[in-house]
Parts: structure tokens; sequence; C-alpha cells
């Protein structure tokens, strides 16, 4: 019986300790070598109530006090291994958690920045964060120590009531592998129904916050039976595969406890009839009865306990698939760029799942193909095209993202993976479309641009990118909190922040995604004043949407929206030429004249 | 029994904030009343059984007692004995199984009929709640709480009803045996309840103090994870973000000092309620009495039996603690969430004579205090096009929104066709008022079902006019699987194309008045074109309210009001207004610098553009 515990145990103790610093490892193994010896006790006691029941039932009173002396001191050295364990425990779970916790946090400054992009990843993240990693420090305590006591007292109770009572341990060994063996299946179909419910409920679970975030128009729509349909068939499905998977966990373990409970008749028959045979003292019967009836309670709850090592196991299996993440290439000594150009060269770049893909095509699909310019130092380069041709996708590239499947993207000369994250990060200020912002002043969010700034060079920065104008309107002006993500501000605004923190950080190169949103006559005064301050003396490349700074542009990149360049070089040239940036320039004046209704 | 755990009276988490005048009180458990009788009767079967075998082994000692002293044994009593233990023990497991079983079935049923019961009510909220947060709360109630309801039906329920039967019938047997070992066995039942009541009295600040933390280190974590970028990008990436480092720092800190402290007490719960503990104890005691021949032998064998086993079902209730205050938290969150009053709806629907829109006096505020819309009188005609503009916060948005019930007034009236919309059926009063929001609104369902979202019975044939009036046809059939592609599946679209689709949907509708949310704001500006085409296909015969940032987009416009402050400080057309030299001419004055400086040679290319 054992063996099934210490199988179970093993994989969930040793992936625990896969993930923990040597250290903390010690510790946790001393832990379970002393939930161990408690188990041990524990059973001992029940063992040493055999002989004592034997002398004290046939009045032989020095026996009695000699076995209760036993007892009482197996019963004293479980009070002080189990007052050692217990606290142990506890202080172990924190020191568990402060190592995931920091292993974790360092993992998520490791991993590329291209994995969090991923639209689901970070709330997986933060969740594991939380409340999985809390669960997985408790583990020890709160299933590697019931499992324990499950399986070694009845291991002891077996090798204490072989000596006792050798016929009568046959009878429980017999049974042993049987038991062992249901557990077996029990856990692999517990994990089996677990996925599947993962599954399910991750549906169910979206499909009602889709039904939320889009009640606005399902309302309006008068008859939503549609989306209602959706969710209600994905509340359906989960109903069902949670009645399925309770019956077949419910199914197990009742198949577990009958051979467990058959395996108690079958010790009681067998007693009862040496006891009557004469075969078997009459004490040491009732002895091994109740050490038969008190173990097969922890071995019966042990089935229960399948769900809650599954669980654990998926949450170490979130982890694992975590740390499993490759990452990408850093130098053992950054190289030097020589000069700031920017060049990609014969770039070829896919997303590797949808999740990772977002708007920029779908998965496995090619988005950059064979792709080269160069932005000239010094100057400004629009990038322009159709929706979906890769625009982002360049300038995630440039700021180390991902490297490309092929091809170079390089920095002076040096290719980035030559330069490492933290040289890049150094050399290049993005700023993206979704800015984020953290939930701070706004002071505090432009000066992560430049941690050791002066009030001076803040100032400067803010007012470049017309922060200031922002922050009168503000309540408490620069001390107002912009609130988680910046929601307090609008997306032209928040941009705004993230120009000035670029400023701020005074990178040579600047990689700007424009947003996409058209901005109200302030912010695109603003956005396109601070542009010029920008582009005075540094590389920019901007993915450009607004009509002034792909006209003003040193250079036009238009895209062709399969992944190559269609056309390159200045709107003037560009214009003249009159192929598809040219066309693309008309559309986009039409537009930016279009009226709801003519007057 | 599962009176106490289950009323919704019961204070977990502090009071419950009274909001509104009296929301109805709310039964979570209603629909499962019959079952949790089921749940309570097959514990309470289940625990006495489990007595059943111990009492049998007693009896058999008693039974077996004058072979000691080599006289007979009434062997047919002992098989008797043998049978009925033999009988009571999958008994005892039968009926623990059938009440854990239907606690779990239970509560499948209880999590499937809540989660469509808050939906129903998301479907009747007043269409303001749903904010930029209420995502989160979503998440949070229907699946998270819910999920935690689990605990209660499915093992609060049997493992209380255990520690209560359990404990009582064995000392009813003992106190039947030999009074003074039961009194003995008293003691770690006692010792277990005292020091479990000292522990939790003093946890109980601490266990709001554990929620907190959490939640810090959960909104660190979060923050941290998505401004991830943003850290790393500033060359941050290689430590770990301040905030984060600061809060598992701060969360360890309190951690530590809080198992430290209940270390203690816990241990001392677990070592002096441990079987081998107790057992020393009772032999102890056994072994005293029956040393000066008090009690005989065979009477202090009941109280080793059963004694040993009266703390383990408290012991378990012990550790399931948490999860008991997490269940708890969620019955009053989700109980919380199901008294919030939904949207009135008409007792006596009226019927609108026409498709005006009419705003009379009306003030709205968010909370008491605070209003951000002072007296606006305004009527949009079918046909018409109405503009609101003005700064951002001036209050245009939330006016558009008044009409559509997105909020409802705090004085004045908005009516359509004569009647006040609150007054209208809400089917009705959809199919006056479209909506083109600046959110797209896609569901990941086929791009058929998003066009004919609102108008399940439109046929394909419509569908496609749809579509090719919002100039996404072409598109559409460029999909992997026309317009059976699910969209965020086998459908990327972008933002642009979205909003096509939801343009198409609303021509689908066809409703007489749309309100026309700055719905080519969010837009890729590279589809731009082909929105401003589907616009105005959709602008056709309508009545149209838009807000608008824009000004040139609505030069045309029959009417443009300008918002300031909540109020409407100029109104009129184009022309008027800017002859007022007013706030209008300055917003115009600003937008048209801001314009001509994208393009400063628009002579030029306007020429080229035609």
């Amino acid at each position: 019986m054992s063996a099934a515990g210490t199988t179970a145990l093993r994989t969930l103790v040793g992936r625990l300790l896969a993930l923990v610093p040597p250290a903390v490892g010690r510790r946790l193994r001393i832990l379970v070598t002393l939930f161990v010896a408690c188990a041990v006790l524990q059973g001992l006691g029940f063992v040493l109530l055999v002989p004592f029941l034997t002398a004290l039932f046939s009045g032989d009173r020095p026996g009695t006090t000699y076995w209760l002396t036993g007892l009482a001191v197996v019963g004293i050295g479980y009070a002080v291994v189990g007052t050692v364990a217990g606290r142990r425990a506890q202080i172990t779970a924190a020191e568990v958690l402060s190592a995931l916790l920091e292993r974790f946090g360092d993992r998520l400054a490791e991993l590329p920045i291209g994995w969090f992009v991923a639209a689901d990843r970070t709330g997986r993240a933060s969740e594991a964060a939380t409340r999985g990693l809390n669960f997985v420090a408790s583990t020890t305590y709160v299933i590697v120590r019931p499992v324990i006591t499950a399986f070694v007292i009845p291991a002891t109770v077996l090798v204490g009531a072989a000596v006792v009572e050798p016929r009568i341990a046959v009878v429980l060994l017999v049974a042993a592998p049987v038991v062992w063996l249901t557990y077996r299946a029990i856990a692999a179909s517990t994990a089996r129904a677990s996925h599947e419910h993962d599954d399910v409920v991750a549906e169910a679970s979206s499909r009602i916050v889709e039904y939320a975030r889009h009640q606005p128009a399902l309302r309006t729509a008068s008859d939503s039976t549609i989306a209602r349909g959706l969710l209600d068939e994905a509340i359906g499905r989960r109903d069902a595969v949670a009645r399925r998977t309770h019956l077949s966990a419910g199914g197990a373990t009742a198949l577990f406890a009958v051979v467990v409970h058959l395996c108690v008749v079958a010790v009681l028959v067998f007693g009862v009839w040496l006891a009557l045979d004469g075969g078997l003292a009459v004490p040491a019967l009732i002895g091994l009865l109740v050490l038969t009836v008190r173990f097969t309670e922890p071995i019966v709850n042990s089935g229960a306990l399948g769900g809650g090592i599954a669980a654990a196991r998926n949450t170490l299996d979130h982890l694992d698939e975590l740390f499993a993440e490759p990452v990408l290439p850093e130098p053992a000594e950054p190289a030097q760029p020589r000069g700031h150009e920017v060049r990609f060269d014969r770039v070829r770049f896919g997303y590797g799942t949808s999740a990772d893909a977002g708007a920029d095509g779908a998965a496995g699909e090619t988005v950059l193909d064979d792709l080269s310019f160069t932005a000239p130092q010094g100057a400004m380069t629009a990038i322009v095209g159709p929706s979906g041709s890769g625009k982002s996708t360049i300038v995630r590239l440039l700021a180390r993202f991902y490297d490309p499947g092929a091809g170079t993207v390089s920095i002076g000369g040096v290719a980035l993976p030559d330069l490492g994250s933290t040289r890049v990060a150094e050399l290049v200020a993005p700023v993206f479309q979704d800015v984020y912002l953290f939930d701070g002043s706004v002071i505090d969010n432009i000066r992560l641009g430049r941690p050791d700034a002066t009030d001076e060079q803040l100032a400067a920065a803010s007012r470049h990118a017309r922060v200031d104008e922002i922050v009168d309107r503000l309540p408490d002006g620069w001390d107002t909190a912009v609130g988680e993500g910046g929601v307090l501000l609008s997306g032209g605004e928040r941009q705004r922040v993230a120009i000035a923190r670029a400023l701020l950080k005074d990178a040579p190169i600047v990689v700007l995604d424009e947003a996409t949103s058209a901005l109200d006559a302030e912010n695109d005064e603003a956005v396109g004043r601070s542009l010029d301050e920008l582009r005075r003396d540094r590389t920019v490349v901007v993915v450009a949407h607004r009509l002034q700074t792909i006209r003003t542009a040193d250079r036009v990149v238009m895209l062709d929206g399969h992944g190559g360049i269609a056309e390159q070089g200045t709107h003037d040239e560009l214009l003249a030429r009159d192929g598809d940036y040219a066309r693309y320039w008309r559309t986009r004046h039409r537009a930016a004249g279009w009226r709801l209704r003519s007057p | 029994m599962s009176g106490t755990v289950l009323s919704p009276s019961v204070p977990a988490s502090g009071p419950v904030p009274a909001d509104g005048p009296e929301p109805p009180p709310v039964d979570l458990f209603a629909p499962v009343r019959a079952r949790l009788v089921w749940i309570v009767v097959l514990a309470a079967a289940g625990a006495a059984a489990t007595v059943v075998p111990l009492v049998a082994v007693v009896e058999l000692a008693r039974t077996l007692w004058p072979a000691l002293g080599g006289q007979p044994v009434d062997t047919a009593r002992v098989w008797w004995i043998v049978a009925i233990a033999a009988i009571a023990l999958p008994l005892s497991f039968a009926a623990a199984w059938g009440s854990i079983m239907v606690g779990h079935l239970t509560d499948a049923r209880l999590q499937s009929e809540v989660r469509t019961r808050m939906v129903d009510l998301l479907g009747r909220l007043p269409l303001g709640w749903f904010g930029s947060r209420s995502s989160g709360v979503v998440k949070k109630t229907v699946e998270n709480d819910v999920s935690a309801l689990h605990h209660l039906t499915g093992h609060a329920v049997h493992d209380l009803v255990v520690a209560i039967v359990v404990p009582v019938l064995s000392l009813v047997y003992l106190f039947a045996t030999e009074w003074r070992m039961a009194l003995a066995c008293l003691v770690p039942l006692v010792l277990t309840v005292v020091l479990y009541g000292v522990m939790m009295a003093g946890s109980r600040e601490q266990l709001v103090r554990y929620d907190e933390s959490v939640e810090r280190l959960n909104g660190a974590t979060v923050e941290f994870v998505h401004g991830i970028a943003v850290v790393k990008s500033f060359g941050q990436g290689r430590g770990r973000h301040a905030g984060y480092q600061r809060e598992t720092g701060r969360f360890l800190q309190f951690y530590r000092g809080w198992m430290n402290e209940t270390s203690v007490m816990q241990t001392v719960i677990e070592v002096a309620t441990a079987p081998v503990v107790v057992l020393v104890w009772l032999a102890a005691v056994g072994t005293w009495l029956t040393g000066d021949g008090t009690v005989a032998p065979v009477d202090i064998l009941p109280a080793l039996v059963l004694g040993l086993g009266l703390t383990a079902p408290l012991l378990q209730l012990g550790y399931t603690g948490q999860a008991m205050r997490t269940a708890l938290q969620a019955r009053d969150s989700v109980t919380r969430f199901l008294a919030q009053p939904a949207q009135s709806l008409p007792a006596r629907p009226v019927a609108p004579r026409d498709s005006t829109a009419e705003f009379t006096g009306v003030s709205f505020a968010y909370e008491a205090d605070r209003e951000v819309l002072h007296d606006v009188t305004l009527t949009c005609r079918p046909g018409t096009v109405t503009a609101l503009v003005g700064p951002s916060g001036s209050g245009k948005s939330t006016l558009a929104r008044l009409l559509p019930r997105f909020h409802d007034v705090t004085e004045g009236g908005v009516s359509v066709g004569g009647a006040d919309v609150r007054e209208i059926a809400p089917s009705r009063l959809y199919a006056e008022i479209g909506f083109v929001l600046q959110d797209a609104h896609i569901l990941r369902t086929t791009v058929r079902d998003n066009i004919r979202l609102a108008r399940p019975g439109a046929d394909d044939d419509a569908v496609e006019r749809a579509a090719r009036a919002a100039r996404i046809h072409d598109r559409i059939l460029r999909l992997p699987r026309g317009y059976d592609s699910v969209v965020g599946e086998d459908a990327h679209l972008s933002g642009g194309e979205e909003q096509r689709l939801t343009i198409a949907r609303a021509l689908i509708t066809d409703a007489p008045i749309l309100v026309l949310d700055e719905a080519t704001a969010a837009l890729d500006p590279d589809s731009e074109a082909a929105v401003q085409d589907a616009i105005s296909a959709l602008a056709v015969d309508r009545g149209l309210l838009v807000i608008a940032h824009r000004l040139h987009t609505i030069t045309g416009a029959d009417a443009v009001l300008v918002l300031d402050g909540g109020r409407i400080v100029e109104r009129g057309t184009h022309e008027e207004l800017l002859a007022l030299r007013g706030r209008y001419r300055d917003l115009w004055e600003r937008h048209e610098r801001a314009r001509s400086a994208g393009s400063p040679d628009t002579a030029g290319t306007d020429r080229d553009a035609r």
C-alpha cells in the first residue's frame, strides 16, 4: 500500500523540489521525513495496543504498566516530533512560497516580451502567481501530509501485525496490490476528467464574460437569442461534464472503498474463526480488530485526496509550462553597435499560435516574408500598409519581442541577438499602440523612462509631449493616479504620456506604433509636435497612420500585405510613381474629407 | 444543520451593504432544498453506521470474554456480531458515499441554476452597469464565486453532520457502558473545541488582513504582467518590477508572521488530539481505573475503540475551514449580485406613435449630487442628422446613451414617438433605436450570426445584402469558410472590418433612429474609407444622433448641438454656429488647424483624388 502513496508523492514532491532552490529543498525533505516519522510513531502506538490489551485482559498488572510505559514513550515521542513538524511545516510553506514567488518573478522578467502579447497569457500568469503558487506552497501540509499519514500508518500497522500475528498479516498483504492498483486507476481517471473539465469550464467562463461584455450590443438588439444560445449551450455542457466527472470519480472512490472494506471483513471473519478455533488469543484478536477498523479510515480518505493531488498536478503543469518556455539567446559579452541605423535584412517571421498572432495574422501564417529595408540613422522612416500587413510586427521585432525565424534585424550593423535584450532595451525606446500605464501618478509613469532623471528633465519631457496640458485638467494634477492600465486617460492622452516617457529615456532609436484611433484635434496636434521633437536627433521608425506623419517622413516603406514591401522612397517620389502608395494616399485623403451628409 | 450553514443570514465577511430600498431576499438554495435533506439524511445514516463496527468489536470482546477463563463461548452470538459488522461496514460507506454523491450532483445542478439566474439578471441590469470593470466582476462572481459554492453543498453539509452524529452517538454508547471512561473521552473533545475557539477568535482579524494582502499581491502581479512590455523595454526587465517586489515582500512578511502565530496553536491542537496521544491518555486512565478493581478490564475497551475517533470529524471541519470561509464569502457575493435591482420594465407598455426622439429638460447624475447633464432639451426627427459636439468630458456620450436606456434620467424625460422610453417594451424600443458603438461587439461565432445577431430570423439573402451595403461582403468571401467562418477562430478581422460587420448588423436591424457613438473614431484609418462608405449607406432615410470628434464630418448636419459642462451652450447649423463666433467657432478653428497640419497641400491632392 505504501507503494501507491510513494508513487503519487514522489512525483508531487519531486516536482516541487525541482521548482525551489536547494536550501528550501532540504527543508522540504526534512519536513517529509518528519511527517513519515510522525506516521510511524502513530502506527506504532496502535501496534502497542495489542500487547497492552493482552496484558490488561489477562490481569497481568506489571505487564500492563510495562506496555503502558511503552505507549507513553511513543506518545511523547510523537508529541515532540509532531510539534517540530507542525512548526516547521508552516514555516516551510512560507519558504516555498517565497522561493516560488521569486522564481516566478524572475521568470516573467526573463521571458521574451512576445510571450506576453498573446491574449490569455496575462490572465493565466497572474492566476498562477496568486492562487496557484499559494496552493502549491500549502501542498506539503494540505496534501502531502495526509497522503503520508494514509499510507505510512497502515504500513506500520501491517508490519506490527505481522510480528504479532503473521496469518492475519498475510490477509492484509494479499489485499495490498489490489488496493494499490485501484488507487492508481482512480488517480489516472481523475486526472483525465480534470483536464476535460478544465476545458469546458474555460469555454463557459469565456462565454459568460463575452455575454456581459457585449451586453450593450445584445440588449439593443431586441432579440438576443443567438448570443443567449451560445451561452446556454456552454453552461449546459459544463453542467454535463461536471456531472460525468463527479459520477466517474465517485464510482472510482466507491470501488476503492469496497476493496478496502472487503479486506477488513476478511480479517474480521478469519480472525474470529482463528480465535474460536483457539488458534488466536482473544486479547490479541481484539487488538488486531481495533487496528484493522482504525487503519482503513486513512486509506479510504486518501481516495478523496486524489482530487487534491490532481489539482496540485495541474497547477504544477502550468508552472512547468511557464518554466519550459524558451527564452531568447543572450550574448556573453554584448557587442557595440556602430551607429544607430536600423536594418531589416531578409526577415521572415510568423507567429507560432493564434493566441500570439492577434490581429496580425492567423496561426502559423508567415507575416513577414523576405522583408528588407533600412531606416537611416537620424531620419524618420514611416511604415504604412493595409491592416494585417505586419506593421506592428516590425515594431515588435525591433524592440526584440521575438527573434525572426530567418534573416536579421540589426542596429548599427550588429544583429539584435548579439546586442542582447538589455542593450536593445537601452538603445530602443518603444511607444506602443496600446499604452499600458501603471496605476500610479502621471509623474511615476513618465519617470519609468529614466528613474534617475532630474525634475528639470522630467518637466522638459512632459512639456514636449504636451503632457502638462493633460495634467492641468486632472483633479489632482501631477499626482493624479491614472488607474489600472491608465483607464482615466483617453487613448491619445496615454500615448502622449508614453511619448514623454520615451523622450525622457533619451534612447538613440525610437520606435512608435501610432494610435490607430482617430485623435481629436488636441491630441493630434500634441502627437505631431512631440514627434517633431523626437525626430530632431534620433532614428525614428514609426508605424504611421496620421497623414502628417506619413507626408513629412524622410522615408516611407509601404508594405504589400503579403509579407513584403510594395514600394519605398520619399512621399514625393512615391506619389510621382503613381503606384500602390499613390493609390493609398488618395484613398486616405478622400477619407479625411468625408462628411456624414453633404451640406 | 444545513440551515445554519446555508441560510443567507450567517455573517461571514462583514455586513452586506444595503443598497436600494429593499432588494428581494435571494434564496440561492431554494431549488435544491429537497436534495439537501437527502444529503443530511444519508450523511447521518452513514455516520451512525461507522459507529456500528466499532461497537461490534467491543461486543465481540464481551462475548469472547469467557474464553479467557477457559469457559464456553456463545458462538452463534459471535457470528451474529461478525455479520452485523460485516454489513455495517459497507453500509456506512455506501451511505456516506451516497451523501457525497448527492452533494456533488446537487452542486452541479445548483451551479448551473445559479449561473443561469445570474445570466438572466445580466440581461436585465441597466446597461450603464457594464463599464470597463464589469468583465472582471462577472468573471469573479459568475465564475469563481459560484464555483466556490461547491464546498457548501459538496462537502460542508456532509462534514458537519458527521462531526455531530459520530461524537454524539459514540458518547451515548460510552456513557451507557462506563461513565468514568466516557468522561475521560470527553477531555480531548472539549480541549479541541476550546482550543479551536481560541484560535478562531484570534484569527478573524488576521483572515481579513490575509485577504487584503492576497488582493494587493494579486493587483501587483496583474500590473506586472500587463505592464511587462513597459517594464522590460525600459531596461528594468532584468530585475523584478518594483511594485511586484514590494508586494511579494509585504505579503511574505505577513504570511510568515501569521503562520508563526497560528502554527503554535495549530500544532498544540494537532498533537493534543492525535490518536496516539489520546490513546496514551485513555490507556493510562483505564489502567488506573482497573488497577483498584473499580472497573472491569473489558469495560475500558469501548473508550479505547470509540474514544479515538471522536475528534477526527471535528479536525476535518478545521482543515476545511479556509474552503468554508471562501464558500461563505462567495455565497454572500453571489447573493449580493442577485439582489441588484434590474432595470424597470413597464407594467403596461406604451407603443411609440412615430420615430421622433425627444429629450425634455433632461438632467442626469451618475451619483447623487454630481449632475453631469443639466436641463438638456433636444429633438431628433426621422431623416435628420443631429450632431453632438464638445470637448471630452462634456457629456456627449452620456446624453446619447440615455436614449437606449444605458441609464435612466434623474429629471426630465426621454421619449420616442411621444412615449417615455421607460414606458416602451424593450423589444419595441430597440426596434426603433439602433446603436453603432465604438466597440464593435463581435461574438465568437459565425460571421453570419454576427450580422443577424439582432434579427436571428434574417435569411441568408438579407445577411448578404446587408454585408454588401456595409462593404464587407467581398472580405467575407475571402475568409476560409465564408459566412460560416467563426470570428476569432478562422476569421481574423481588423478593427475596421469588425466595425463594418456591426454596420451590416445595424442595416439588418433597420431601426429608424440610429445613435452613432464616434463609430469611426476607434478605427484603423487604413480601413476608414470603407467604413465611411458603409456609414453613408446607413445614413440614408434614418434619423441619426451622432457624437463627433472630427467636426468636418458633421458640417452637413441638420442641427449641431455644442455641449459644455453638461449643458447645451450653442445650437444651430454649422454655418449658423460659425457666425456666432462662440464656443463652436473655437472648436472648429482648432480642428481645422490640426487638419491643415496634416495636409497643407490639400488642394493638390484633392485634385488627385478626383
